[in-house]
């Protein structure tokens, strides 16, 4: 089965511990600016997930087609940044409509799942974020709940 | 060191001086953090014999040594003034992302004082701090002006603002940040009193860990524990009400219509068991909270259409509701939010209302001088009577000074059933069948707390930790005790942690988990130390401030009137047993019969 990380935004309490452990986990220290994902609260009512889809809903907007390097390829199932490729122009940042790849400090910082494994996820118990085949409706859902980045 | 980001930031907001110093080395070491560092910095800064709303007042922010970290349910932020309610040290401390946001920007605290010449945020970008214009934000809603700032500087930007009932001086108005709350103390008053509506944070800077695979190692396998618990499925399910039935019926300690009785015989009608699946949308959580024990709370329907808050809160059904003899959960949800919006505390703004539905039972007052038919037997006028509070409109000018103050005001014998400690109104517990926490009710630091000695746990289960065999109806024992316990829970807010885990981590789990943040190895001693230090510290404060050993006591519906029915019946806190239990905790303190310390353990402190 292809997974990915598939937002549910009504389950979502707005903590953002998400985006502490993935900043952990992936830079060795916290800062929320840098994780690979975000939690949008817009209001008492929306506490919004937003991730990346591996490409799964991105249509044109695709950030390894936008890449001039190409540093962003599949790595089985994953689109993975090559951190020795990226330049850190930041045109993927520009072309992710979910605005979950940013550029920090001169790298785009884009999920990997976790090597397929993500931590994210087991921090989430009320499951607001789940790890199973992804529906790009959600993804989509997501979208309109932001209305724009 | 590691977690730790090195400047403290200091604004003066009489002249807009603006300062940064550098964090001291031994700073962890000796208050570890949070309201440690708090307490400490308002110490150094705040000459005692000030008014609260005295221009040089300070306010302390400070994120707890956890909090911005990836330690589940480390979110805490904590503020210390004077407080307006009761004239001493105050913490008050809520889940919002201000503090956690604040150490992004590189601060282990902030600090207050000053008064601006007209409405101020204070901005901060990382190195970037500067105080703006507010005046379109004066009078507004906190939602509208947390929406309003974000709108103006950026939707990652976290606000923690007051409401009209900070800048009208509420004496217990609170400072929100997301719709969390540090309620309690009326610190929202001492940032109105500064001109100062908001703060604003944004923080892009890494927050170092010490070692970083074993702390996320650690954080799964508390996550694991936590996961698996009953108090996990009852927490995420009920929230801290959860227990609200069992208190009312199997304890008999549940307070109602101002603590005349102290069972709530409509009690189903204000239990989450009944409300959270009909009225709860989802659940909503503190910053970094992976056990979310908040509800979205919405009414759809009725007069009450449209209500929408994150609660309620085990405290507030209480406050709003038995207190006030109010089973209509939509008239409290509305209350509820009536008192985020207005940015007044729930606990404080119930006891009161209560307070003035007794005069008015009495004929003390009128109903129709206060302009609403504020009875026991009126839920409406609870919402209504929270709104002539936050607004301060009418005798709502009189009601906004609290319990004792109206008290005092109003006299004929009513300062025999003003219920509160040092001038603040209680929390859901009746201590007339709860010793341990009637004796921390006195001796908490802030006024009647449950939260400083957390002492309701081991009174209605009989056990906690290191402490066995308590009984609720005995005063035997409870002076070490409380002290114990209150130099326990101090280190979870000095870490930022929320109290509901400390059965889980005890302290043996945050010794780990401080090895692994910050590289730093603590013993349980030498945490408890830390607790013992602060608490001191804030006694000295307070006897500096002239708060005096009599300032403590219960009152008198406490001592002399029984609780009348339930499983507590008869049970009574007598004024012997008060000042006994007193004298126990200051011999446990070594404190004299006054409350001061004696040198030899100032000196053992390093507080000399």
């Amino acid at each position: 089965m292809v997974a990915g990380l598939v937002p549910y935004p009504e389950k979502c309490t707005g903590c953002r511990f998400c985006e502490l452990i993935c900043s952990l986990t992936h830079e060795g220290s916290v800062n929320r600016k840098k994780a690979r994902l975000r939690i949008v609260k817009k209001g008492i009512r929306n506490d919004i997930p937003v991730v990346c889809t591996q490409c799964v809903a991105c249509g044109d907007d695709c950030c390894a087609e936008a890449c001039p390097e190409n540093a962003i390829s599949m790595v089985g199932d994953i689109l993975v940044v090559s951190e020795e490729m990226c330049t850190g122009c930041g045109i993927c940042e520009k072309t992710c409509k979910y605005g979950v790849i940013r550029v920090v400090e001169g790298i785009a910082r884009k999920c990997d799942l976790c090597s397929g494994d993500p931590v994210c996820v087991k921090f989430c118990p009320l499951g607001a974020l789940k790890y199973e085949e992804p529906g790009g409706e959600r993804y989509l859902a997501v979208l309109a709940m932001l209305g724009g980045k | 060191m590691q977690a730790l980001r090195g400047k403290l930031l200091y604004v003066d907001l009489t002249g807009g001086k603006i300062t940064k110093e550098d964090t001291p080395d031994n700073l962890i070491r000796d208050y570890l953090g949070g309201e440690g560092f708090a307490v400490k910095l308002f110490c150094d800064a705040m000459d005692p014999k000030l008014d609260a709303f005295d221009p040089n007042n300070v306010l302390v922010v400070s994120a707890g040594l956890f909090t911005g970290n990836a330690v589940p349910t480390a979110g805490k932020t904590v503020f210390v003034s004077k407080s307006p309610l009761t004239g001493t040290i105050a913490e008050s401390i809520m889940g919002g992302a201000i503090g956690a946001e604040l150490k992004a920007a590189g601060y282990d605290a902030l600090v207050i004082k000053g008064r601006s010449k007209s409405p101020k945020y204070l901005f901060i970008e990382d190195d970037v701090v500067g105080l703006l214009d507010a005046s379109k934000y004066w009078g507004r809603f906190t939602r509208d002006v947390s929406e309003g700032i974000q709108n103006e500087a950026g939707s990652d930007v976290i606000v923690a603002c007051i409401g009209p009932g900070g800048e009208k001086l509420v004496r217990f108005a609170g400072i929100d940040c997301e719709d969390r709350q540090a309620g309690r103390g009326g610190l929202g008053a001492v940032m109105g009193s500064k001109n100062l509506k908001a703060l604003a944070v944004r923080g892009t800077r890494d927050i170092g860990v010490a070692d970083p695979k074993r702390l996320a190692s650690i954080s799964l396998t508390w996550q694991g524990i936590m996961e698996k618990s009953n108090a996990f499925n009852e927490d995420t399910k009920y929230g801290s009400g959860e227990f609200l039935g069992w208190m009312n019926s199997e304890r008999g300690v549940f307070p109602t219509r101002n603590w005349n009785d102290s069972v709530f015989e409509e009690r189903a009608k204000i239990d989450p068991y009944y409300w959270a699946p009909r009225y709860g949308v989802k659940n909503k959580g503190c910053f970094a909270c992976t056990k979310a024990c908040g509800k979205l709370f919405v009414v759809d329907d009725g007069p009450y259409a449209g209500t929408v808050l994150d609660g309620i809160e085990y405290e507030t059904l209480y406050s709003l509701g038995s207190q006030c003899g109010n089973p209509d959960i939509e008239a409290l949800a509305k209350a509820n939010e009536v008192c985020d919006l207005y940015g007044i505390d729930t606990i404080s703004t119930g006891v009161v209302i209560g307070f003035v539905m007794e005069l008015v039972e009495r004929g003390i007052l009128n109903p129709d001088d206060i302009g609403v038919d504020c009875r026991f037997t009126n839920p409406d006028a609870v919402p209504k009577m929270a709104e002539l509070i936050g607004m301060r409109k009418g005798m709502g000018k009189l009601f906004g000074e609290g319990v004792a103050r109206i008290s005092k005001e109003i006299l004929q014998g009513s300062e025999n059933f003003a219920i509160h400690v040092k001038g603040m109104e209680p929390p859901a517990y009746d201590v007339r069948g709860m010793k341990g926490l009637g004796l921390g009710f006195m001796t908490s630091p802030r006024g009647a707390c449950h939260l400083r000695s957390g002492f309701y746990a081991l009174d209605l289960t009989g056990k906690f930790w290191r402490i066995s065999d308590v009984d609720r109806f005995s005063p035997s024992g409870k002076g070490e005790q409380v002290k114990l316990m209150e130099d326990f829970m101090t280190v979870y807010d000095c870490l930022g942690m929320c109290k509901f885990q400390r059965g889980f981590f005890k302290l043996e789990g945050l010794m780990e988990l401080l090895d692994a943040v910050v590289g730093v190895s603590f013993t349980e001693d030498d945490l408890l130390l830390v607790g013992e230090r602060i608490n001191n510290l804030k006694q000295l404060f307070n006897l500096d401030a002239g708060i005096r050993r009599k300032d403590s006591y219960l009152p008198k519906r406490i001592t002399q009137e029984p609780i009348k029915s339930g499983v507590s019946k008869g049970a009574l806190l007598t004024e012997t047993e008060m000042i006994g239990m007193l004298d126990d905790y200051y011999k446990a303190r070594r404190w004299d019969r006054e409350g001061r310390p004696v040198q030899s353990k100032l000196a053992q402190l390093g507080l000399v």
